[in-house]
């Protein structure tokens, strides 16, 4: 090698022409050029590079890079394949010295992942991409610069998918393009190699379509794919293509939704899913994206298994009539919650909670509340779990579904014995327990005094926090007290409802199957769970450590003893106070693993009896400070697993909370509060063990027991109130949170879609509140002005009235003879005929016995103008986005208040104030309400006169502030106003709906713009009341009226057209008169 | 007396003041109900008994009728006295069942076309009237309210009873009693007592016996034995808090005793209950569930 062969300082004068960069670089490379090539071949490179150079204006870029890159190339080349290298970086740079800088670029990063003879495939892919224009040549040089990372997750032959599809996708959009390229690096490594295809596959089908959907699919892809089961994440993909092709709606929508919700199933159940999504995609795109989302709901419900029967009926449904399958698979529908219903084995509490809540009534004789235990947790009051039954004292807090066995009477029974067992509480007085009540059979004083070191007035304020400040180890004794007094619960149950014992038996015996052995465990946990298994009256023999044999015949006989029907909680008390002197003079350590003996549950304790207990209990305390003691690590004492049956019982709690409620019913204001105050509840939840102090709360928990004692107190006092205002029956869902809680009742209901020809379950949220007050200057001037008109309806009902007493002839048996007939009858006798014996006659009562319902639209409409017929809002076009609804409305009503024009609500109003008069007169029962609102959540119920309600000033008042609001949704306001009739006794019910067009609603339709759902749904509502015995009757002042009132109230419900409003107030009293002789 | 005195009878049939109970009803008092019925019936004043359906109302006035038929110094010489009385089975007891169509002829009585001529048949409240019975109108608010003020003049110190078709006024014997019973249970705005008629009566509230002796009620009138007794009064007890919780009315004793009955003739109890009590009670399908889950609770 001579220095001629390497002549670096030929091209670097070369290259003096271009910018200093240039040269810098091939300096810094040359180096390296000369240690790894030959002479001429180093002058082929060199030549190269200044060729490179020179090739267009700005390739000098390019050839900066080259040099840049080389030290690194040739290191991994062989020379021809460097070159063949560089004339793919010249080639490119033909195109743009952009693409062929950013080629070589990432070329040295590129090479762990190419082989050498594949650097020509790689770079014509990029190639490809350019197209001549300049956003071509950006996304080209974006491919290069992202190839590193690509490549570190994808073969090239990936690679050359991943541009194929970038490139058809470039045809939308370049920028898109771009994007998508840049994300792939981060999206590819991500996916399985084997669902790369599927991935790319639905891109592809993506471009054809909804091509901006690309980016979303690309970010949230990885997160998609990974939700489902590994070996199904292909035909996932190829699902979402398949209906991505067939056009079912956004496939992005679909696939965040669908993986979602195969994210919320377990991994197993995947693939059988996505086998019931192929079969159904064959009948319904649409369908599958409503099943798939939804499985997760439906599997809650049914046990895996039975989730084909369900998915079959909705495939028959599906064939009957496409809207109908598709609400059975959005579950909005009646026939998919009752195909849940039926296949289930398992139970909600909601579908029981009637009947149990009145089986708790009647067996505890107070008003119980039955609600799900997730609602206890909720308020933050002390209860933790949600799994578990519990009380706090006034109601029963169960697990809002079942489903330990296979059919339903099973989980029935299960539930039976949780809420008797709970009931068994406050039937058999676990919470009244008083400090200084005698105990049935124990010696009480002297053994309270013993342990009474630390009693006194030691600041208890209640007796069970009074009861458990004797101990030195609260949970200990706490554990103790729980164990023991389930027992007595327990006990007393079968005791006296012999009925339920079988199954009460059946489910103690399962409880006792997934106990731990005692003998595994430290001998004071080992006492502890034999106490358990005692008080669970096993039956088997239990392998138990040899070192407390005589501990546990104490506890036997001590439990014995608790098992009878006339122990109290003070004897629960009691034995506590025995059993853990007796327990806590045995040490926590291991047992000896050989010293398990066997012993028949049965026959433990049987030689002892009650009398010798004190005996025995002597001797062992006694025997514990002796030797012979077992000896070991002294362990941490640890709770005995939970009874699940029992729930959690925290008896303490529900003392102290029981305080709260009572003392502050009884104090006239705050400041008499007499009950325990925010510090003696702090200082009760701090010690007590009933609470569990969580590791995070541990830190502050001097704040989260503020937390607590303030929970404590805000629901002690609502409970007081909701207690103080008891009787809302029909409350069917109940939102604490929401700030019109307490002025409005919510109350659900159905709604009737009859393209489905089902109904959607608890559809409509409808809230009753009572009217407001305004003047009763609009009732007295109404009165004045239609002074003719009020005198004559009136006379016209008190014309009904006395007509309650009829005269009844002809009767074979009567009050009193009726004479014209007893001469008759002697004419008839002494002419020889027989004489008729109908000769009687009777007063019959002919009692008017009517109830009816008023219910106002005031919609809108109701605002237009009565006279002014050009002015019309045409009340369809109201805008369906919420906000722009709201402008709309402020506009409308800044113009309804400068009206001087009379609105068909006045009339309505008018005519209801007549009506109102003549109703008085003849004394039927009548309720008015109004209705109106926006959307099927907000369907406003205004009272302005309850049926049981009397006609006074108020209603007077309220009439006043009837006025326009907002939408028309007719059916849920009917069910609600039949239901309240439907409470009613009376002969005949009307139920008279009084409207000034067709029902209309946001979202009362299925695309907003087909009327027809509503007018059905409607007319459902009024068939429903017909079924109730109800009269329904539509009055309408809308001249269009005939065409849609003929759909809805068919040809066997009453409706009028008033054709003349002003004819409306005299019309009224007319038809309501026709209605109810 | 009791019979006609005829041997070949197929029914046996009694003028109305003229039946009177042979046996001493069983009665087992809860409160100082005895003593306070017999204070008032000395010294004639009628008695209004208020209380639940079933809870043993008329089963009061019967015990309280045979009572008061003995000799009033009982106790000392009984069975002299009852010999010198010559009846020994007390007072006689004439029930009205009172109704919507109860009208004012119905009760004083009213004229009969025999033949050619109209007959006068007295009134079931005549006839009590003048033969001095205990007159015991059953569920009093029933009867229409025009109907009711005609026995206005019968409560007060006149004890009269106007019968004005025939233009006569009857006084009562010494004898005799007006008793009326009401259940303030389902009254409504509609059927409310007035307050002219109700206050003219002492009151006695009935409710449902305590357990203790609802069981012996039961054990005795249904004869079973004191277990499946003790159990339904139990179920009585249990279903009875469901009072206005879902029931407009509590279980009353007797349909608990025809479910001992029942069970005393053979029926399994669940089966028995459900008969007597379930479907008794109401038609609602979840009230019914509920209280066979407290039956089936109870009984085995």
């Amino acid at each position: 090698m001579t220095d001629k062969a390497y002549d670096p300082a030929m091209f670097e004068s070369q290259l003096q022409r271009f910018p200093v960069s240039v040269v810098t670089e091939f300096r810094g490379a040359e180096e390296a050029a000369r240690k790894h090539l030959g002479a001429d071949d180093y002058q082929a490179w060199a030549a190269e590079g200044v060729s490179l150079a020179q090739h267009t204006f700005r390739s000098w870029e390019a050839a900066t890079e080259y040099f840049k890159s080389t030290p690194r190339v040739v290191q991994a080349l062989d020379f021809p394949e460097v070159m063949e290298w560089a004339r793919w970086g010249r080639a490119l740079s033909s195109d743009s010295p952009v693409i062929s800088s950013s080629f070589f670029r990432a070329t040295p990063e590129v090479i762990p992942y190419v082989r050498g003879s594949d650097l020509g495939r790689w770079a014509g892919v990029g190639q490809r991409l350019y197209k001549g224009t300049w956003k071509s040549s950006s996304l080209a040089s974006t491919y290069f610069e992202a190839s590193p990372r690509l490549l570190g997750a994808l073969s090239l032959e990936e690679l050359e998918d991943l541009v194929d599809f970038i490139d058809s996708l470039a045809q939308k959009s370049y920028d898109l393009a771009n994007e998508c390229l840049a994300l792939a690096s981060g999206v590819f490594p991500k996916i399985e190699p084997g669902d790369r295809v599927s991935f790319l596959s639905l891109g592809s089908v993506l471009v054809g379509g909804n091509w901006r959907d690309v980016k979303p699919y690309f970010e949230n892809g990885p997160k998609i794919i990974e939700r489902v089961e590994p070996r199904q994440r292909g035909r996932f993909l190829n699902l979402a293509q398949q209906l991505s092709q067939q056009g079912a709606g956004n496939t992005i929508t679909f696939l965040v939704e669908a993986s979602a919700a195969l994210g919320e199933v377990h991994p197993d159940w995947h693939g059988p899913l996505l086998d019931m999504a192929d079969r159904l995609a064959a009948h319904s795109a649409a369908a599958v994206g409503e099943f798939v989302k939804n499985a997760p709901v439906v599997m809650n419900r049914l046990r895996g298994e039975r989730l084909e029967g369900w998915f079959n009926a909705g495939l028959r449904v599906l064939d009957e009539n496409e809207d109908g399958g598709l609400a059975f698979f959005r579950l909005e529908s009646g026939r998919a919650e009752r195909a849940i219903e039926e296949m289930s084995s398992g139970l909600d509490l909601a579908r029981v909670n009637e009947v149990l809540t009145m089986y708790c009534r009647a067996l505890a004789g107070q008003r119980v509340e039955l609600r799900p235990t997730d609602e206890l947790q909720g308020k933050g009051i002390g209860w933790t779990s949600s799994d578990y039954a519990t009380t706090e004292g006034d109601n029963i807090f169960l697990p809002g579904f079942v489903e330990r066995y296979t059919t339903k009477d099973e989980n029935f029974a299960w539930f039976k014995v949780i809420a008797t067992h709970q009931v068994g509480h406050l039937e058999f007085g676990s919470f009244g327990f008083q400090f200084d009540k005698p105990s049935t059979v124990f010696a009480a004083e002297e053994q309270r005094a013993v342990l009474g070191k630390r009693d006194g007035d030691g600041g208890a304020r209640i007796d069970l926090e009074r009861f458990f400040d004797l101990f030195s180890d609260r949970k200990l004794a706490s554990d103790i007290f729980m164990l023991v007094e389930d027992g007595r619960i327990d006990h007393r149950v079968k005791y006296e409802y012999a009925g339920i014992g079988e199954s009460y038996r059946r489910v103690q015996r399962e409880s006792l199957r997934s106990r731990p052995e005692p003998d595994s465990l430290p001998l004071r946990e080992a006492a502890m769970e034999v106490l358990v298994r005692l008080s669970l009256e096993e039956e088997g023999t239990v392998k138990t450590p040899a070192e407390i044999a005589e501990h546990l015949d104490a506890l036997a006989v001590m439990v014995r003893t608790m098992q009878n029907e006339e122990r109290t909680v003070e004897d629960t008390a009691e034995a506590t106070i025995r059993i853990y002197d007796l327990l806590s003079t045995v040490p926590n350590v291991e047992a000896d693993p050989e010293g398990g003996e066997e012993r028949s549950m049965d026959e433990m304790g049987q030689d002892a009896d009650q009398g010798d207990l004190d005996q025995m209990m002597q001797d062992l305390m006694e025997g514990a400070s002796g030797e012979g003691q077992p000896d070991g690590q002294e362990q941490e004492y640890k709770s005995p697993q939970m009874v699940d049956f029992r729930g959690e019982f925290k008896p303490e709690l529900v003392q102290a909370f029981d305080n709260l409620k009572n003392e502050r019913s009884k104090a006239q204001n705050p400041m008499e509060i007499t009950g325990l105050s925010e510090e003696d509840l702090r200082q009760l939840l701090e010690k007590s063990a009933e609470i569990e102090v969580t590791e995070a709360q541990e830190g502050d928990l001097p704040q989260s027991s503020s937390q607590f004692v303030d929970n404590l107190i805000n629901e002690a006092a609502r409970q007081q109130q909701a207690k103080a205002k008891q009787g809302t029956q029909f409350q069917h869902s109940e939102d604490d949170d929401a700030p019109l809680a307490g002025e409005a009742e919510t109350f659900l209901y159905d709604e009737w879609d009859f393209r489905a020809g089902d109904y959607k379950p608890r559809w409509c949220a409808v809230r009753e509140k009572r009217m407001d007050e305004g003047t009763v200057d609009f009732f007295e001037r109404t009165l004045r002005a239609h002074y003719g008109l009020v005198s004559r309806i009136k006379k016209q009902f008190e014309s009904l009235a006395p007509e309650q007493l009829r005269r009844v002839k002809h009767l074979p048996d009567g009050e009193e003879y009726d004479f014209d007939l007893v001469v008759e009858a002697m004419i008839q006798a002494r002419a020889g005929d027989t004489p008729t014996d109908k000769i009687y006659w009777r007063r019959n009562k002919v009692e008017r016995d009517v109830a009816v319902s008023f219910l106002l639209d005031m919609s809108a409409s109701t605002a237009e103008a009565v006279d002014e017929t050009r002015r019309q809002f045409d009340s369809w076009d109201f805008p369906d986005d919420p906000r722009d609804y709201m402008t709309w409305l402020r506009t409308r009503r800044e113009e309804m208040s400068r009206r001087t024009y009379k609105r068909i609500i006045d009339i309505e109003k008018e005519s209801t104030v007549l009506l109102i008069k003549a109703l008085e007169a003849i004394g039927d029962q009548y309720g008015i309400y109004g209705f109106s609102g926006y959307g099927r959540e907000n369907v406003e119920f205004y009272v302005v006169k309850d049926i049981a309600e009397t006609f006074g000033e108020n209603v007077k008042r309220r009439l006043d502030k009837i006025t326009p609001m907002h939408a028309t949704r007719m059916g849920p306001a009917i069910r609600h106003a039949v239901s309240k009739l439907d409470d009613h006794e009376a002969r005949t019910k009307v139920l008279f709906l009084l409207s000034d067009g067709r029902p209309q609603d946001r979202g009362y339709s299925r695309e907003g713009v087909e009327k027809e759902y509503a007018v059905h749904d409607t007319r459902m509502a009024l068939l429903e009341a017909r079924r109730l015995g109800i009269t329904p009757f539509c009055l309408t002042v809308d001249r269009a009226g005939h065409d849609y009132l003929k759909t809805m109230m068919g040809g066997d419900m009453g409706y009028e057209v008033v054709a003349d409003i002003h004819t409306l107030p005299e019309r009224l009293p007319q038809l309501y008169r026709r209605l109810t002789v | 007396m009791a019979t006609t005195g005829r041997e070949q009878t197929l029914y046996r049939h009694y003028i109305i003041e003229e039946y009177l109970l042979e046996e001493e009803p069983f009665y087992l008092p809860v409160n100082d109900e005895v003593e306070v019925f017999e204070a008032a019936y000395k010294t004639k004043i009628p008695v209004l008994l208020k209380g639940p359906t079933g809870c043993g109302k008329t089963r009061f006035v019967e015990y309280m009728s045979w009572r008061l038929g003995r000799p009033l110094v009982r106790g000392r010489k009984r069975g002299k006295a009852a010999s010198k009385n010559g009846t020994g089975k007390g007072l006689p007891l004439v029930t009205i069942a009172c109704h919507e169509d109860l009208t004012s002829s119905d009760l004083v009585g009213r004229y009969l076309l025999e033949g050619q001529e109209t007959k006068w048949i007295d009134g079931p409240l005549s006839r009590a009237v003048k033969a001095g019975a205990i007159c015991y109108l059953d569920e009093i608010v029933e009867a229409r309210k025009d109907t009711t003020v005609l026995i206005h003049p019968l409560t007060d110190h006149r004890r009269l009873l106007p019968v004005e078709k025939r233009g006569e006024i009857l006084e009562a014997s010494d004898q005799f009693l007006l008793v009326m019973s009401y259940n303030p249970g389902y009254q409504s705005a509609l059927k409310d007592l007035k307050h002219s008629t109700r206050q003219r009566f002492i009151s006695l509230e009935f409710d449902y016996s305590p357990r203790e002796i609802e069981t012996q009620v039961i054990e005795h009138e249904a004869g079973v034995g004191p277990e499946v007794a003790v159990n339904l009064a139990k179920l009585g007890e249990k279903v009875r808090h469901l009072k206005d919780h879902g029931l407009h009315e509590g279980v009353s004793t007797r349909l608990l005793i025809y479910a001992g009955r029942l069970i005393a003739g053979g029926i399994p109890p669940r089966r028995a209950c459900q008969a007597a009590v379930v479907w008794g009670l109401t038609d609602d399908s979840e009230v019914q569930r509920s209280i066979e889950e407290v039956v089936s609770s109870i009984f085995p």
